[in-house]
């Protein structure tokens, strides 16, 4: 799978993470593994935790109990800027993107890759502007095998809520991750809009061997995609396995659907 | 690939072009003219840095006036007497590291507190630069201020002591110091644009936009805020040093919460973040009250300098109009002068067709929804 010269990602390993917000538990012990190069889906409902999971991980949110190591390193001490130069790279449910154009933010997700500083820039020195080059030249690789090839001078705003999304996608690619963090990446979109970013999620994986952590509703893309499904209902991680274990478990069904998970009821 | 060379070559040649025009003016116009273009210029210095801070990072700065007046008198103490009296040339740009110095050390606050509450912690600095620019007399020359060293550039005298002719023009300091702030003035746009087109500029604008998604992308954002407040700080210094050349001596007066404001004013008339933009606003803002001081008595409704009582003196007028062009500006052109001179080249470009009026393409405020910055926030 992994056909880059790049080395497998490696192991990320989630232990025993809580999370209180002010005597609300967020994460209660929540712990998984995300095996190299694979696709790993954390879902459950509303409120289960999963994007907090998520700013756990990226850094933006510290636990209270719990670790999350990376390879051999310990993130949940790192502050996000040297968890994303670990090669972490993250989307956002809502879109975030900034101002400027598609190339603008595709060059922010290389900011942890690229050395120029303020004297340089400033000064426009050979080095910092061989640099850009560079790196602007990946950039617009990347927005090709995003689809964002045609609108990569374009400005983020004017696009459409399907690319704009996409924009999110790309920019964390532009980092060259080793795990990337999907945060419900096909939210709001239309039909053909799912297919394509799921195929684009497929090729990355592929391509790239990166491991996936994706948190979405859409059960379809999750079945498509998942090696690895992790279920987690109010904090709690309820059921754990493969997309067709998951889907039979009884207690995932009682979370999802609401049914009374006696014996009988889930015959 | 042509077409962009041809684009390059264009571009050159614009560059070329409003170079020699700004060559220009110390031949044709007088002493009064080229001080309006010298502190223009000066006030374009420093209102690029506050953009930077307050435009690209989204850090509001109430304290820019206590950097201008480091710059001023950092030049003036260190190459005067008393003080060091080094040589001028070295004492320009040690001035201005010395005013990023002092945003260096600002700079645990400046890391830290975001957006309209450094505002706040800024205005703290302007009290106490003020307070210590009158009281420490041995230095800064108390109430009364000081005289200006003028500046020497390897035997070249930035003043009108010597006789010097120039294609049969006489060169006064005016005309001198107008060639000197052109060159620095080019230099803060070559470094400022360099800064916002690049990796530093971007981190910035992403911190503004959204501090979480920047963080995520690996911009260390303590580092990046007091990084910006720092070269902020440089710019006006840079400033404060043209300033007080031009200005011959340096009170502390000048240096008061009011010019702090003069330069938000200036970023926010010409447009948030951009250095044309920048400069456009500095020139409105300063040149206004010195030009309708000089054509009071020509103006309507607007009574000469030192009238009587309740009248409106052209400084206060002034006030009044650039007031209103601030209000005028938020409500329909929040992109400032820059956005609306964007604009309407867009709509000139559109209706190139060879039936459009010249005339109908003036400028005209147009409805800020599109202009108005997407912002999205998470968390």
């Amino acid at each position: 799978m992994n056909d880059r010269t790049t080395t497998a990602p490696p192991e990320l390993a989630v232990r025993d993470v809580t999370v209180r917000f002010a005597g609300l538990t967020a994460l209660d012990g929540v712990s998984f593994t995300v095996a190299p190069g694979s696709v790993h889906a954390l879902i459950g409902p509303n409120g289960a935790g999963k994007s907090t999971c998520f700013n756990v991980l990226s850094g933006l949110c510290r636990p209270a109990a719990g670790t999350v190591t990376l390879g051999g390193t310990e993130l949940t001490r790192l502050a996000p800027h040297r968890i994303a130069a670990l090669g972490v790279a993250r989307t956002f449910q809502n879109i975030v993107t900034t101002q400027g154009t598609v190339a603008d933010n595709l060059m922010l997700g290389r900011h942890a890759l690229t050395r120029a500083g303020f004297t340089a820039s400033a000064l426009r020195l050979p080095g910092a502007r061989r640099e850009q080059r560079e790196h602007l030249a990946r950039a617009r690789e990347i927005a090709e095998l995003t689809g964002l090839g045609a609108h990569f001078d374009a400005p983020v705003g004017l696009l459409p809520y399907g690319d704009r999304k996409r924009v999110e996608l790309a920019r964390a690619l532009c980092l060259e991750p080793r795990v990337l963090l999907l945060d419900e990446p096909v939210a709001g979109m239309n039909a053909a809009e799912r297919a394509r970013t799921a195929e684009v999620v497929g090729e990355l994986r592929a391509e790239l061997g990166l491991s996936v952590v994706l948190v979405e509703h859409d059960m379809g893309l999750v079945m498509r995609l998942a090696d690895e499904v992790t279920v987690l209902d109010f904090g709690r991680p309820i059921a754990h396995g493969t997309p067709d274990e998951v889907r039979r478990d009884p207690e995932v069904l009682r979370a999802y659907l609401g049914t009374d998970a006696t014996g009988e009821d889930a015959a | 690939m042509s077409d962009r060379t041809a684009l390059l070559t264009r571009r050159r040649a614009t560059l070329l072009t409003v170079a020699v025009l700004l060559c220009l003016p110390p031949f044709y116009l007088d002493a009064f003219w080229l001080r309006i273009g010298l502190f223009s210029l000066a006030a374009a210095i420093g209102a690029t840095g506050l953009a930077l801070l307050s435009g690209t990072a989204g850090q509001l700065s109430l304290g820019h006036a206590f950097f201008l007046a480091v710059g001023a008198y950092g030049y003036t103490w260190l190459a005067g007497d008393p003080g060091p009296g080094l040589p001028t040339a070295l004492a320009v740009p040690l001035a201005v590291l010395m005013a990023g110095l002092a945003g260096g050390l600002f700079s645990p606050v400046a890391g830290r507190v975001k957006g309209i509450y450094l505002g706040i912690a800024t205005l703290a600095l302007v009290f106490l630069g003020h307070h210590v620019l009158l009281t420490a007399e041995s230095v800064t020359g108390g109430f009364n201020g000081r005289s200006v060293p003028p500046l020497s550039l390897g035997g070249f005298t930035f003043d009108a002591g010597d006789e010097l002719t120039v294609l049969g023009v006489p060169f006064g300091a005016e005309e001198r110091l107008w060639f000197l702030g052109l060159a620095l003035f080019a230099v803060t746009w070559f470094t400022a644009r360099g800064l916002l087109r690049s990796r530093p500029g971007r981190a910035l604008a992403a911190l503004r936009d959204s501090e979480t998604a920047a963080a995520v992308m690996g911009v260390d954002v303590a580092r990046h805020r007091s990084a910006a407040f720092v070269v902020s700080s440089m710019y006006a210094g840079l400033a404060g040093v043209l300033l007080a050349l031009a200005f011959r001596r340096v009170v502390p007066d000048y240096f008061s919460l009011v010019l702090s404001v003069d330069y938000l004013a200036m970023i926010v008339i010409g447009g948030l973040g951009s250095v044309a933009g920048a400069t456009a606003g500095a020139v409105f803002v300063t040149a206004l009250p010195l030009l309708m001081t000089r054509y009071a008595d020509q103006l309507p409704l607007v009574a000469a300098p030192g009238s009587a009582e309740g009248a409106v003196g052209p400084t206060e007028a002034a006030r009044y109009l650039y007031g209103a062009a601030i209000v005028l500006v938020l409500l329909y052109a929040p992109d400032g002068l820059h956005g609306l001179a964007r604009r309407s080249r867009d709509r000139l470009r559109r209706r190139r067709s060879p039936t459009s009026d010249p005339a109908s393409a003036v400028p005209s405020p147009s409805p800020p929804a599109a202009a108005a910055r997407p912002k999205e926030h998470t968390l």
